[in-house]
């Protein structure tokens, strides 16, 4: 009998995914989240929610920095995360269920430097020594890509193009097998990847994660990827990512910029491991 | 029932049949027959169900490449039809046969045989890939034909039936069936093998033994894990020759069986004489062979949401797959014939130790019946050998299911014995119980045999062309193989199952990034317009429109990269089965020209 059943169809009708993209569209801000579980049905929930499940939810760097979470269920499965969220809402779409989470550690975005990646704002250049290069922005073609796998991370069309790096926007294919939207940085033999970011709105903390492509994390190494934060010539705190562990949080305490705009500089110490990729955010200490 | 013992039940079959009928010539040839006509019934049967399905199975990456391997092969029969003095010139030999020569020839020569004669020359198949699959398909009615004979043989008819319907209702079983591959080839000379191995000890004589020879040359031609027979073998041989069995007669004038002789001198011959790549630098070429497969890389696989790809390999990955994939009432019947056959293993060792090693036991009350063939080890010993191998931490599981599926002939025979023991229950109460009479009652045995099938072929059938992507309903089907973090498939070979929305939403010309399809696999399926012919397959997802990914956890990575490429997350449209995601085809943003930044 069990076998029987299991031609029957388990599809959840397409009516139902539209229902809940309407049930979460109507009471979405941009500062929430929205979460398909379990996982698997990522794909369906991204293609009935179309750009509300955009590159900056489905790529996110952490959970903290969303208000609250729309997470679209099947089956009752919930993502972990949100066990020590508030449950505020639970509506029903068809088979789907749609639970309203309020983030009880909520600290606000201010700026995100995934956001000034682009010529209006960041400054790359090579550094060897005394010598600095800059790196120009290109309009390019994307590197990368196979009908093999694994593949690598894939090299953005649009990018900073240095003489042995780049930096670009990416999605890397983090260790947990989750995307990470991120600053494809390359490390570079025997120079410094230098960014500038202009004007960024700072807040009490600098928050940030750093990870390696999957296909170089998985086997873990000693070898690290260093990098360092300046601010008004000083520096706001080192991050050190060891290959293995995964996309992983920094964070260093901003007190002193609280509230002030600056220039930010990022460096990446010279590595072997190219495959590196950040992102980073000055925070509130609130909502 | 008989407990073991072998052709007395074919043989009573036979004597049980109506005298007006024996009487007959025809029906007489029938009834003398009725195995062969039965086990072939039943292949026949099911190869027409693997040819009527096939063109809706798209080509997985390893067809792709055996396509291409086999179209060269042909060229070679071809110069050997046309001019077999030069077909025999090393030039000619080592350019043609070097073409995936990591494998045997036996299968892919014909693959390439069938492609010639069944496609070029007599018309017999529209799709030159059903012509090049056509061996692959006969061999598992092979298989199916040997596990109904040696059901039979060991056990019953009603077991032999059972084990071959048993056999060819595993949704992987049947995805494998249809492939232009070595790995339903490999389970069906697995069992020939040991069939032929076994009858050649039953039936004594050289003819038997030089059959066994053949066969396990043909065997070693077909896959290498012909190389794990002798596990097979040898401990059967040493427990049929080391005086265990009582009645054992055989070949055993020899301190060896003949059959193991022939095996090991015609087998290598026959190994040799059918693989031309082999016909100069042997040793070195028969070296890189064995390499090969010694020191082969390790592949991406989930089992349990980890992604594995190097020792050591998780030792609950075998029987957590066939839990998951061989339809329960399969397993269960087999538990129930199994545990029977092993009990009689043990009474019969229980005795033997009582009268030769004078051991006090006080089991069992009665003597069993004799096995002098030890038939029920052997068939263990089919069992385990290949699944012995994925106990150890270095055996790589890239390959899921297939690369044991060596061990479901026994599988199926030792379920086919537990049938036979339910169903002689089940006789043994409607005699006691009803009044119904023996037509009757055979109805109704007929009916419970037919019910206990309807659930592993409806699953079955359901699971096609997603074979790889189906789990049984024990574990939550396929939605619960996607919650365990099962594998969902692997090879690209569902991209073919796009076709509708190919059809309906690309126009001539469009660029699809094809991911983990095989270019040979894309171009036939291109060419016998399986996906729209105007489609332009690419290899990147920079030079196309559209772009595909096949949902397996290590290509996440691929997933990822088409949004890097495209600026966005949301894919067009998601193939699934059972409402699970099997490929997201993304289409490139109108803003953003191929081949240019965004803006």
């Amino acid at each position: 009998m069990l076998h029987v059943k299991q031609t029957s169809s388990d599809i959840v009708p397409e009516s139902d995914w539209s229902a809940a993209r309407d049930l979460v569209k109507t009471d979405l801000r941009p500062t929430d989240l929205v979460v398909f579980s379990p996982f698997w049905t990522d794909p369906l929930g991204r293609q009935a929610f179309g750009d509300l499940a955009s590159l900056k939810r489905e790529g996110r760097s952490d959970e903290q920095r969303f208000a609250r979470a729309f997470e679209v269920s099947r089956r009752g499965a919930h993502d972990a995360v949100f066990s020590t969220w508030k449950k505020v809402d639970e509506k029903h779409a068809g088979a789907l269920t749609v639970t309203t989470w309020e983030n009880p550690s909520y600290k606000k975005v201010i700026d995100d430097l995934l956001d000034l990646a682009h010529p209006d704002r960041l400054t790359v250049t090579r550094v060897d020594g005394e010598s600095e290069t800059p790196c120009p922005f290109v309009h390019g073609a994307s590197a990368g890509g196979s009908t093999a796998v694994p593949q690598g991370l894939l090299t953005p069309a649009d990018k900073f193009v240095c003489q042995g790096g780049h930096v670009g926007v990416a999605v890397l294919h983090g260790l947990d097998h989750h995307p990470h939207l991120c600053l494809y940085a390359t490390p570079m033999a025997g120079a410094t990847l230098r960014m500038k970011f202009s004007n960024v709105a700072f807040g009490p903390s600098l928050v940030g994660h750093a990870g390696i492509q999957w296909l170089v994390e998985r086997t873990p190494s000693p070898e690290k990827v260093e990098m360092a934060f300046f601010a008004e010539g000083h520096r706001l705190g080192t991050a050190a990512h060891q290959v293995g562990a995964g996309w992983n949080r920094f964070e260093a305490a901003t007190p002193e910029l609280d509230g002030k705009h600056a220039d930010l500089v990022a460096e990446v110490s010279p590595s072997r491991q190219r495959q590196f990729c950040f992102e980073a955010t000055t925070r509130g200490a609130g909502p | 029932m008989s407990e073991g013992a072998v052709s007395e039940v074919g043989e009573a079959a036979v004597s049980e049949a109506p005298a007006k009928v024996v009487d007959a010539p025809k029906a007489a040839w029938v009834i003398r027959n009725a195995d062969y006509l039965i086990g072939g019934g039943i292949a026949l049967a099911y190869v027409i169900w693997l040819l009527a399905t096939a063109r809706g199975l798209g080509f997985s990456r390893d067809e792709g490449f055996y396509f291409s391997a086999s179209g060269e092969y042909e060229r070679w029969f071809d110069l050997l039809f046309k001019d077999p003095k030069h077909a025999f010139v090393r030039s000619k030999i080592d350019s043609i046969w070097a073409a995936n020569h990591e494998h045997p020839s036996l299968m892919k020569s014909l693959f390439a045989l069938s492609h010639h004669f069944f496609w070029g020359k007599w018309k017999v198949f529209q799709d030159q890939s059903t012509a090049f699959r056509f061996p692959g398909m006969l061999s598992m009615g092979l298989a199916l034909f040997v596990t109904y004979l040696f059901g039979t043989r060991a056990y019953s008819r009603r077991a032999g039936i059972v084990a071959a319907l048993a056999l060819g209702l595993m949704p992987n079983v049947f995805y494998h069936a249809h492939l232009a591959c070595f790995d339903v080839p490999i389970m069906a000379m697995w069992i020939t093998c040991i069939f032929t191995y076994w009858t050649a000890e039953k039936n004594g004589g050289l003819k038997w033994a030089l059959l066994a020879g053949v066969v396990y040359g043909l065997t070693l031609e077909t896959k290498h894990n012909a190389w794990m027979l002798p596990g097979v073998f040898l401990p059967h041989a040493v427990l049929l020759y080391g005086g265990f069995s009582a009645k054992a007669e055989g070949t055993k004038r020899l301190p060896v069986p003949a059959s193991l002789i022939a095996m090991a001198t015609i087998g290598p011959a026959v190994f040799l004489a059918l693989w031309p790549w082999l016909w100069h630098d042997t040793m070195p070429r028969i070296q890189e062979y064995v390499n090969f497969h010694v020191h082969h890389e390790y592949y991406n696989i989930e089992f349990l949401g980890v992604t594995y790809f190097g020792p050591p390999s998780p030792k609950s990955y075998m029987p957590v797959m066939i839990a998951a994939t061989v339809p329960t009432v399969t397993l269960v019947l087999f538990a129930v014939g199994a545990f029977d056959r092993l009990r009689a293993i043990l009474a019969r060792f229980a005795c033997w130790a009582k009268e030769n090693l004078k051991v006090a036991l006080s089991w069992p009350k009665e003597t069993p019946a004799a096995d002098p063939w030890q038939t029920d080890i052997l068939l263990f010993l089919s069992l385990a050998v290949p699944l012995a191998v994925f106990l150890l931490p270095r055996t790589p599981i890239f390959g899921g299911t297939k690369h044991w599926i060596t061990a479901y002939p026994a599988l199926a025979i030792f379920a086919g014995r537990g049938f036979d023991m339910v169903a002689t229950r089940i006789e043994a109460l409607l005699e006691s119980k009803t009044a119904l009479d023996r037509t009757k009652r055979d109805v109704v045995v007929a009916f419970v045999g037919a019910i206990t099938f309807v659930a592993p072929f409806a699953v079955t059938r359901h699971s096609h062309p997603f074979g790889l992507s189906a789990y049984v309903p024990l574990f939550g089907g396929t939605a619960g193989g996607a919650d365990l973090g099962l594998n969902r498939q692997f090879w690209g070979f569902t991209t073919e199952s796009l076709d509708p929305w190919f059809l309906k939403n690309t126009k001539p010309g469009d660029a699809v990034y094809i991911m983990d399809t095989a270019w040979p696999s894309w171009q036939r399926m291109v060419d016998e317009k399986r996906v729209p012919p105007w489609l332009r397959g690419v290899g990147t997802p920079a030079e196309a429109e559209i772009s595909i990914v096949h949902h397996e956890q290590h290509i996440n990575e691929v997933d990822y990269n088409i949004w890097t490429e495209y600026g966005s997350a949301a894919p067009e449209y998601v193939l699934v089965h059972d409402g699970v995601p099997i490929i997201s085809v993304y289409r490139r943003p109108a803003s953003l020209a191929r081949g240019r930044g965004r803006r």
